[in-house]
């Protein structure tokens, strides 16, 4: 998952992003003022936005507004150091999803960030299935019929944004584009390989099955279901 | 020490002092009407019982005929008239001799007689007082005979008691006295009942301002408070504290809300460090990097409060009028560009410093207060400044002034931008100053700095050609001597 960050104080961003890259495994973007952050903001490869609200250009409300405009749907967290339910209410109205107030804790933003990239997903659950996979998005653990997957994080991470477009071919370059920050054209090489090691990793756990990931040749990949006759989805 | 007010003035309302004035007024006005007018009716009174007297006396003189004996005497034949009983007479002829007298009197020799101004006369007689009028006149008796007849001439002394009259005028004053009271009696309540309804306005005004709260600034008073000659000063005034004390007010709460800004953003800086820290198991070397990063973020936090307290510290402070700080502002110069030269290399600025000669120039702040103020102003200059350019700082004084200016070449600032620049927290380019680690609070501290010795601080900028601080300090009042150049 690719997150933008829009905040302007230099410390709390790098704390902040390094959280974000050490405990869930994101991809993170960083943007010091308003309007750097929309110029981000519209290549529209986020799963999720955190917006700071006093920025310098910009603010954080403009941006949301400029944002909802022109209907980006990408989920938005945002950060606030201000008080007061009118501004709360304001935020919300705008089109922001949740907030924040400072100082917040670490793990209570990581939690909100997972949950809203969740949500706006459609995944309710924490855990997502497909077919007889199993992906546990809390413990960052996969089983295949109850069978432990150990994965690499990247091939987990690869394995989870699959996960929530289920059928769908998806791009290997919308896949290097969630999955890594804004230099992910130099991964596009090691990308195959990632998609390869978990595909055997997946099939090595339960032997004779059929493959679950297909390389769609010239088009990218997709979570095929397991039996072509199971109708199951995810939960 | 405030003074004590009494507390019984205190409670009286004003309501309480117009009644009673206006009933005093009242109350001395009635004794006035009451003695006006026993003097009129006394004198309207006695009159009528002059006239009376006359009349009655004529009469009785009226009564003197011929004796009709030798001696071509008269005498007083009241058989025809008729006298109240209770009035005296005595009937004398030309010669002094008595021609009668009524039965209840002994006369005149009798009874010791006051003469008065008017001819008139007061006399106790039977233990009641009489007003006796002495009359001289004359008689034609045998008027019918060829001669004309012969004159006579003849005396009176007729008296009437004053009781009556007394009576009369004392039930006149007393009816007038009884008048008065009643008015007063009735006009009391009236107008402490029209008092109070001409005092609604002013109720309704006090009502209007009592509901004004720092929730609601709301006061509107009605049109007719405006344009009653004796509220509308009230009004203005309440309505013109209210607006400046609703500005101050609001000016307090934005600095309490940026404040609360600028700390909670700083303890968030310090505490995600330390989660970020604590989030997994690291190396040794990384603890390290960790604990001086949170180290240098808690400095931060320590700036933003230390500014903040001095920023509190200055702007409540009194003027210093007592000149025991005495600061030299060139020494304070001098040693503030001596600090800055580190900073000034790093950007690659250069530092000019032009003074007069001679002694020092002190003004009313304490030392460290002037290097604040030269520090921030000179750090602004530098961090505002192109590589290369130079800041100069100049002083020059004048009779009773010290100018400092501080002139850089740098990007200037923009005119929308301007008038803001010494509010606190402000910040011309957030991005810039954040970057540089600035609070918003420099120049807000200068300026309380400043004002606090009595000085004026204004900033001068074009965009792209630099900015000029403008600050005047009036000398401290313990000089040393006057330099001879400037």
């Amino acid at each position: 998952m690719r997150v933008l960050l829009v905040e302007d104080e230099v410390r709390l961003a790098e704390n902040l992003a390094a959280a974000l890259r050490e405990g869930p495994g994101f991809a993170v973007d960083r943007a010091e003022d308003g309007l750097t952050g929309d110029d981000c903001a519209q290549n529209q490869c986020y799963d999720l936005i955190v917006l700071d609200l006093m920025l310098p250009g910009m603010d954080g409300l403009s941006l949301l507004r400029r944002l909802r405009a022109r209907k980006d749907t990408t989920p938005v967290l945002i950060l606030t150091a201000k008080e007061g339910s009118e501004s709360i209410i304001q935020l919300l109205n705008a089109g922001a999803d949740d907030y924040l107030e400072k100082p917040f804790d670490l793990g209570e933003l990581i939690a909100r960030t997972k949950a809203l990239i969740r949500r706006g997903k459609g995944a309710a659950h924490p855990t997502l299935n497909f077919g007889g996979l199993e992906v546990n998005t809390l413990e960052q653990t996969v089983r295949r019929d109850g069978a432990l997957v150990d994965l690499s994080p990247t091939e987990y991470r690869i394995l989870e944004y699959l996960m929530h477009r289920p059928r769908a071919v998806v791009a290997k370059r919308e896949l290097l584009e969630h999955l890594y920050d804004y230099n992910w054209e130099h991964h596009s090489n090691v990308i195959e390989a990632h998609v390869s090691n978990l595909r055997k990793k997946l099939e090595a756990a339960v032997p004779g099955a059929e493959p679950v990931i297909e390389t769609m040749r010239g088009r990218g990949y997709r979570l095929a279901p397991e039996r072509p006759a199971d109708p199951g989805i995810d939960d | 020490m405030a003074q004590n007010i009494n507390p019984r003035m205190r409670t009286r309302s004003i309501a309480f002092r117009l009644i009673s004035a206006v009933l005093l007024v009242e109350a001395v006005s009635s004794v006035v009407v009451v003695f006006l007018a026993l003097g009129y009716e006394r004198h309207a009174h006695f009159r009528a019982f002059d006239v009376m007297l006359h009349g009655r006396a004529d009469s009785v003189l009226g009564a003197v005929q011929d004796a009709e004996d030798a001696a071509d005497n008269v005498m007083l034949d009241i058989r025809d008239i008729h006298l109240p009983p209770d009035d005296v007479y005595e009937v004398f002829d030309g010669s002094g001799r008595l021609l009668g007298r009524s039965s209840n009197w002994q006369g005149a020799v009798a009874t010791p007689i006051e003469n008065d101004r008017h001819g008139m006369a007061r006399a106790q007689i039977n233990n009641r007082h009489y007003r006796l009028l002495k009359m001289a006149g004359s008689r034609i008796v045998d008027p019918g005979l060829p001669n004309g007849g012969k004159l006579r001439n003849v005396s009176i002394v007729y008296g009437a008691p004053t009781e009556p009259v007394w009576h009369a005028i004392t039930g006149a004053v007393e009816f007038y006295a009884a008048g008065s009271l009643l008015l007063l009696l009735v006009t009391g309540p009236l107008i402490a009942w029209l008092l109070h309804r001409g005092l609604d306005p002013l109720r309704e005004l006090a009502a209007l301002a009592g509901r004004v709260s720092v929730n609601s600034w709301e006061f509107s008073p009605p049109e007719s408070a405006r344009q009653t000659p004796e509220l509308a000063p009230l009004t203005g005034a309440i309505e013109s504290v209210l607006a400046r004390l609703r500005q101050s007010f609001d000016k307090e709460r934005a600095f309490v809300s940026d404040a609360a800004h600028e700390l909670k953003t700083a303890v968030a800086v310090v505490k995600s460090s330390l989660q970020v820290l604590a989030m997994k198991r690291r190396t040794l070397e990384e603890y390290e990097a960790g604990l001086s990063r949170c180290l240098s973020d808690t400095a931060r936090l320590e700036d933003i409060v230390a500014k903040m307290l001095m920023l509190a510290r200055e702007e409540s402070g009194a003027p210093d009028a007592d000149g025991e700080a005495a600061a030299d502002l060139v020494g304070c110069v001098r040693g503030t560009v001596a600090q800055l030269e580190n900073l000034a290399t790093h950007a690659q600025v250069s530092l000019e410093v032009g003074s007069p000669e001679g002694g020092p120039l002190r003004v009313s702040a304490a030392a460290d207060e002037c290097s604040i103020l030269i520090s921030n102003l000179l750090t602004n200059a530098i961090q505002h400044s192109a590589p290369g350019s130079i800041v100069q700082a100049r002083i020059t004084s004048e009779i009773d002034m010290v100018r400092l200016e501080i002139e850089d070449a740098g990007e200037g600032i923009e005119r929308e931008v301007l008038p803001h620049v010494f509010d606190r927290f402000y910040r011309g380019d957030p991005s810039r100053t954040r970057a540089t680690g600035g609070t918003g609070l420099g120049l807000a501290i200068s300026k309380a700095i400043v004002q606090r010795a009595g000085g004026t601080i204004a900033i001068e900028s074009e965009v792209g050609r630099g900015t000029t601080v403008k600050v005047r300090l009036p000398l401290a009042a313990a000089r040393v001597p006057e330099p001879s150049s400037v």
